[in-house]
């Protein structure tokens, strides 16, 4: 559990960095959506988080991945799909 | 075909409101007026009778919307040509615009089912895109609503090497698009719909496999902001978003125009436009509205050298009196 904690506070700061928000990584609700409402981020933003997921953990996050609306729910959920695929 | 010339559609649920309120009043402009059955119909004469019948239809169906579409668009319509053409323009030029506008509807009709027969399509710049397939390397395709973007895909597409996608909403298709997609159902797979978490990652992928992604580069594609850059010598409000796309895939960017030179008669022309648009964070304005500039400048050239092209039936550049 601990891991999970602190690579969420990990991919926290990652987004925070790859996207230049004026937030910090802290003030992200793990629970609360990344898309649409909550964050309020974009397709352009999910791009971004792919490509700073892949060159950070070594795996590539797919357009066709049925699971994407799963992975990009929340936080907890990308941290949680980042554990289990990482490879770096 | 003749569905009204296309308004700009607002992106709903975006999350960037247009600042600019010429923009804004753009989005209120002509809805489309089309209507499903009518098209319908229209579409079963051409493919049933052929395309010279079809073609003597576009006179009375020309003059019908010239006579009967908004004034306001017609008045917004005759400022751009007076731009443009670089005097004062007059009736015969506004049908001019309306016909070929009609002309290129008509044409999709037939380009769409494979109908190619009779079509003389001129391409230039193809070593552009030949070269970047060679390297492995995917484009960036900046369109705008210029003669036929359909000619290009359904002409410039065929057998073609290459993927090409189109990066577009499509959550304000109307009727005319519906139509059109029953018409090759290839047509909606060729889109990528924005609005999704995943629609640039797919976009990106299009690209890693050295294929195209096609944006229309001349309206906004999500309510994004517009910024102020000179166009036929006036300045009009362009949006940031395209551009800010392209920028974002980081490939080549190459600019892409179909445009209707006479009755079944096209040229498609490529052409370099930049090995990539470059918005570095710190001054991510001024950089945007050099690109925009210089593609307004590009643009006005293409609208100067084919005048009847330009198919934004609205007051472009926001300054109705």
């Amino acid at each position: 559990m601990t891991t999970t904690l602190s690579l969420e506070a990990e991919v926290a700061g990652l987004i925070v960095e790859a996207l230049h928000l004026e937030i910090t990584p802290g003030e992200i609700d793990p629970e609360a959506p990344l898309f649409g409402e909550g964050l309020g981020l974009d397709s352009i933003d999910a791009l971004e988080i792919a490509l700073a997921v892949s060159k950070r953990y070594g795996f590539q996050l797919r357009s066709d991945d049925e699971r994407n609306h799963r992975i990009f729910r929340s936080l907890r959920a990308l941290a949680a799909h980042i554990e289990t695929n990482r490879t770096g | 075909m003749t569905a009204a010339p296309d308004a700009p559609t607002p992106a709903p649920g975006s999350a960037h409101a247009p600042s600019h309120a010429a923009a804004h009043a753009a989005w209120a402009a002509t809805p489309e007026r089309g209507s499903g059955g009518a098209l319908r119909l229209m579409v079963r004469i051409a493919l049933g009778l052929g395309w010279r019948a079809a073609h003597g239809m576009l006179f009375p169906v020309t003059l019908f919307y010239l006579v009967t579409s908004p004034a306001a668009q017609k008045r917004a319509a005759r400022r751009y040509l007076t731009r443009a053409l670089g005097r004062v323009a007059r009736w015969r030029d506004l049908w001019r615009l309306y016909f070929c506008f009609a002309s290129t509807m008509l044409d999709r009709v037939f380009l769409l089912t494979g109908r190619r027969q009779g079509y003389r399509v001129e391409v230039t710049g193809l070593e552009t895109l030949r070269a970047a397939a060679a390297r492995g390397q995917g484009l960036v395709l900046l369109g705008a609503h210029m003669g036929s973007f359909e000619a290009l895909r359904a002409v410039g597409g065929d057998g073609a090497p290459v993927e090409v996608r189109m990066l577009m909403h499509t959550a304000n298709a109307g009727p005319a698009d519906a139509l059109f997609d029953s018409l090759d159902p290839t047509r909606r797979a060729a889109v990528i719909a924005l609005g999704r978490p995943e629609a640039m990652l797919e976009a990106r992928e299009v690209l890693d496999r050295a294929g195209v992604v096609g944006l229309l580069a001349d309206r906004a594609v999500r309510g994004d902001r517009m910024m102020s850059v000179p166009f036929l010598g006036h300045p009009a409000p362009f949006p940031g978003g395209p551009m800010t796309l392209a920028a974002i895939l980081r490939a080549p960017v190459v600019l892409g125009f179909g445009l209707w030179l006479g009755p079944r008669r096209y040229v498609l022309r490529f052409e370099a436009f930049a090995p990539a648009i470059d918005l570095p964070r710190d001054r991510r304005e001024a950089a945007l509205r050099d690109w925009l500039a210089r593609y307004a400048d590009r643009l006005s050239e293409v609208c100067r050298a084919h005048p009847y092209n330009w198919f934004n039936f609205y007051e472009f550049w926001g300054d109705a009196p």
